[in-house]
Parts: C-alpha cells; sequence; structure tokens
C-alpha cells in the first residue's frame, strides 16, 4: 500500500476496538479450549485408534492409529498408521509403563494417581463452558449487530484483488496499518467465522455424538457424521483444526504486535499502527 | 482392570508437572469440587429432559454385530466361589434382589430365563473411546423391580458383582437410578449373541443400562440392592469407578 502521509502524527491514534462480551468471550473461550484441548488429548491417550463408520476398537481397522511394534522395555518401538501408511516414531512419540505392558500413550507415561474418570469429567465441565459461552457469544453476534458490522466481508474484502493483496500481505507477515488496521481484514473474518460458526459446532455436535443419552433423544446426529467413530474422529479432526487455528492466531498476534494486541483484548483500547512513512 | 493396573504402576514425566496432573488432584479442593459437581447435575437435568418423551436408544440389525466384541476389565473372576459356579454351570445360584423391597427375590438362571426376555442389538460405548456392537437377551430390570415391590423411598439400585478388584480387592459395585431402571432397554442379561452370556462378559448375568457408558454396565451380578441413598454404598459416589478414579456417577455422556 502506498503511503499517502509522510509526516508522523503527532499524538498516537487509538480506538475503541473491543467491546467488553468480546473480550470476556475471547479470554473465557480461550480458557475452555485450553483445558479442553488438554483433557480431550489426556483421554484420546488412551485409546489412540481412529476409526471411520459405527464401531471400532483394538483388533479393528483404524483410519490412523499409534501403536506399540515391540514392549521391549528397553527399546519399545512404537508405529503411527495413516491409511495403509506406517511410520516409525520411536523417537517422538509412545511409551509403556514399567511392568512391559501393552499401553499406547502418546508422549509420556502417565503418573502414578493420574485419575482417567476425573479427567473426563473436567472435560465435560469444559464442554459446558465452551458450548454456553458460544450460544450467548452467536446470539450477541447476530443480535446485536456485530455480525453485520464488523464480522461480514463485504463486497469490497471479496473482491479477487483485494483477496489476492492479502494473502500476499498475510504471507509476507506484514502488519496492518493506518485505515486497514482499523477493521478486520478478509482472511481475518473468513477465519473468525469459519471457527465461530463452522469448527465450534461441529466440535460441539460431534462431542454430543458420543453420548448414549443425546443419541437417544437425537438419532440423527449418527446419519450426521456417518456413525458414533465417525463422530469420534470428526471430533479429533476438528481438535485438531482448533490447535492450528489457535498456532496462526498467535502469530498473528506477534506479526500486528503482541503488546498492542494483548492489551486491547483486556481495555478495548486498539493503538493503530501509523502508516510508514517513505 | 488391566487398564488401572498399569495406570497405577506408571511414571509420569510429562502429565506430572502441574497442570495436566491438576485434572487428577485439583478435584479435591472445594471450589474445583463444586465445578465438578455443578457440571455432572446439569447434565443428568439436560440428559433427563432430553429423554422427558423416554425414546429408546437405536437398536441396530444383526448384520452390525461386532464381529470381535472386545472383553475390558475382568474377564474372569479371581476366586474359588466363582470357580465352584462355573463348573456347575450355575445351577446353584441365584440371584437376590434385596434392601428397600417389599418382597426379596432369590431366583436361578432357569427362573430368569423363564420370564419373558428383550433380546436387543445396541452399541456398546467405552470410555476409553472404542465401541462394538453386540446383542444381548435377558430380563427387563423393571419387571424384576415391580416383582419385588419397592419400597417408596427406594431411589437407587445398586449392583454387587463376583469379581474382586485387584487394585484394592473390593468386590465390584454400580449403581443406577429408578429412572433408568425402569427404561424398556435396562435389562440384566443372560445370553450374547445367540448364546449363553460368556465369563469374559459377565455370566452369569451383566446389567446393559444402554443409555449410559461402559463401566456402568457391571457385569458378574450376584445380588441387586434397593437403597435410598449412595452414601453407604463404596466410598459413597455409588460405583468402583467413580470411588476409585472420580469417573463420572451419571453416565449418559
Amino acid at each position: 500500500m502506498n503511503a499517502k502521509n509522510t509526516v508522523a502524527p503527532a499524538a498516537r491514534q487509538t480506538m475503541y476496538r473491543h467491546p467488553w462480551p468480546v473480550r470476556l468471550w475471547h479470554w473465557w473461550n480461550a480458557l475452555a479450549v485450553t483445558f479442553l484441548l488438554i483433557t480431550g488429548l489426556l483421554i484420546f491417550n488412551i485409546h489412540p485408534r481412529l476409526y471411520w463408520g459405527e464401531d471400532g476398537h483394538a483388533g479393528m481397522a483404524a483410519v490412523a492409529s499409534l501403536s506399540a511394534t515391540s514392549l521391549d522395555k528397553k527399546a519399545p518401538r512404537f508405529e503411527l498408521q495413516l491409511g495403509s501408511l506406517h511410520w516409525d516414531v520411536s523417537r517422538w512419540m509412545g511409551a509403556i509403563d514399567d511392568e512391559g505392558n501393552d499401553v499406547y500413550v502418546m508422549f509420556a507415561a502417565m503418573p502414578s494417581d493420574f485419575q482417567f474418570g476425573a479427567t473426563r469429567m473436567w472435560h465435560f465441565a469444559w464442554a459446558w463452558t465452551l458450548a454456553l459461552s458460544w450460544l450467548a457469544y452467536a446470539l450477541y453476534l447476530l443480535v446485536g449487530r456485530r455480525f453485520a458490522s464488523v464480522l461480514r466481508p463485504t463486497r469490497g474484502d471479496l473482491s479477487w484483488r483485494n483477496v489476492g493483496h492479502e494473502i500476499m500481505e498475510h504471507l509476507r507477515l506484514r502488519r496492518a496499518r493506518g485505515a486497514a488496521a482499523r477493521r478486520y481484514n478478509v482472511l481475518q473474518k473468513i477465519t473468525y467465522l469459519l471457527v465461530l460458526f463452522i469448527l465450534i459446532p461441529a466440535i460441539v455436535l460431534s462431542g454430543l455424538t458420543m453420548s448414549n443419552t443425546v443419541t437417544a433423544a437425537f438419532p440423527d446426529l449418527f446419519t450426521l457424521f456417518g456413525g458414533r467413530q465417525s463422530a469420534r474422529t470428526v471430533h479429533f479432526i476438528a481438535a485438531s483444526l482448533m490447535v492450528l487455528f489457535v498456532v496462526v492466531h498467535v502469530v498473528q498476534v506477534l506479526v500486528a504486535g503482541f503488546v498492542n494486541s494483548v492489551e486491547s483484548m483486556i481495555t478495548g483500547r486498539y493503538t493503530v499502527p501509523p502508516e510508514e512513512s517513505i | 482392570m488391566t487398564r488401572i493396573i498399569s495406570r497405577r504402576s506408571l511414571i509420569g514425566t510429562l502429565v506430572s508437572s502441574g497442570l495436566l496432573a491438576g485434572c487428577g488432584r485439583l478435584d479435591n479442593a472445594p471450589p474445583a469440587n463444586a465445578l465438578l459437581q455443578l457440571s455432572d447435575k446439569l447434565t443428568l437435568r439436560a440428559q433427563r429432559l432430553l429423554l422427558s418423551q423416554r425414546p429408546l436408544v437405536r437398536e441396530l440389525k444383526a448384520a452390525d454385530i461386532s464381529a470381535h466384541f472386545p472383553t475390558n476389565g475382568t474377564v474372569l473372576p479371581a476366586g474359588d466361589v466363582y470357580q465352584r459356579l462355573l463348573e456347575s454351570n450355575f445351577k446353584d445360584w441365584k440371584l437376590k434382589v434385596h434392601g428397600l423391597v417389599e418382597r426379596p427375590l432369590a431366583l436361578s438362571l432357569d427362573e430368569l430365563r423363564a420370564m419373558p426376555s428383550r433380546t436387543q442389538i445396541t452399541m456398546h460405548n467405552c470410555d476409553e473411546g472404542w465401541s462394538a456392537i453386540g446383542q444381548w437377551t435377558g430380563v427387563q430390570l423393571g419387571r424384576l423391580l415391580s416383582l419385588a415391590g419397592p419400597r417408596l423411598n427406594a431411589r437407587y439400585v445398586v449392583f454387587h458383582c463376583l469379581d474382586t478388584q485387584e487394585a484394592d480387592g473390593v468386590p465390584y459395585y454400580e449403581s443406577i437410578d429408578l429412572v433408568d431402571a425402569v427404561h424398556p432397554q435396562t435389562i440384566l442379561a443372560y445370553g450374547m449373541n445367540g448364546a449363553p452370556l460368556p465369563v469374559g462378559h459377565g455370566a452369569p448375568l451383566r446389567l446393559r443400562v444402554e443409555l449410559q457408558i461402559g463401566y456402568k454396565n457391571a457385569k458378574y451380578v450376584d445380588r441387586i440392592e434397593l437403597v435410598d441413598r449412595l452414601t453407604a454404598i463404596g466410598k459413597g459416589r455409588g460405583g468402583w469407578w467413580e470411588d476409585f478414579d472420580r469417573a463420572p456417577w451419571y453416565a449418559g455422556q
């Protein structure tokens, strides 16, 4: 973008960027997602095998799995399988217990007082906070018109020229400045919309499809995902995409200016990076 | 319980450092305990709301039955008592129904088999994450309870089992409330996939509570006790996994 103004502004320009519901939801959701990812990984850890269809258990073909190929206590071997591909991952993943039992854990063995049942309870407790706060936030966005004014891509946003321009800016890790920094760019808008209205609902619905009671009331959930084990696999993939989002999001925060971005998500006030003078 | 034994003897590196291990210990702190109880109550209330039209769990076709249904937990109860029962093909064994009932019962396997039965093909979901489909034949628990006549103050049904847990030497126990107990698909199964219930799956009798997850489906059921509260059972949380591993008591999730 060409810098039009070569005079540095006397005072730094700030704007009120994030109303309190956005800030509250952001941090509350960040906390919930963190705990859900940790507890989710610990739950997955006990049966690191993914299937497609209704049933799936040890001995059945898996879409992806981690398994021990040798239980030699001194040099256990672990294999990661994805479809028909196999990799020896002994150096990075897998652990067995002291007795050399057939235990597939992804990174490290569990401490002696690890409680699997309690881990599941924590997962469900945070799942409630995620689902309920998502519901409140979605209502706020749609009823409170923030969706229309801030998140919905405009016609100009969606022009090929603009999309191409934004992709190049992102690839170069260039910080948005001036007027462009006052609003979300098109890639940002699309990403937030995907996370809010596709990814989180997919995580919640695929999680609910693992519930005996919920599927008794809504058996169509099985049809939606193509079976209970498919739903579990979708749950895992969606959670992985959430990890990917968090990583990209944090990188973008660093590009945009870490202190400024975090500050604006706490106080609401954002310092607009001035246009670069040539 | 191979899973818990190995898990107990494991030494942690990743998880023992702070945050993650908190999952196992934090829940004993009062605020965390309150949060977990709130979450559990919310789950129970929400799911009971979903069950207000009394839906049945989906039943599948014979073609869907898993070729190999994994056995989990105890696969052969230790001790002479079970061995003798097994050798006599459970001829002298009787299911006891007692506690807060008007007419305590003692029913042999033949007597149970002579009662009207229900056969259902359902999916068993383990809390570890795997699923298997099996066909179960047995007596509806609601039918047995109406024979015994629960007293007005009876609220929970406790299942006392023949298998002893290696981890602490305590016989397995589980419990459900009367709402789930009288659900049409809650049965005491003596048959699996058209044959007598195999030892690995809980012979002579196991609970199938299809609205709930694996560990609630107690195997090797020996006696059924009706109680007004769960605090007097085990350590007070209503089941062996609940007491030992802090697993949720209501497990419809």
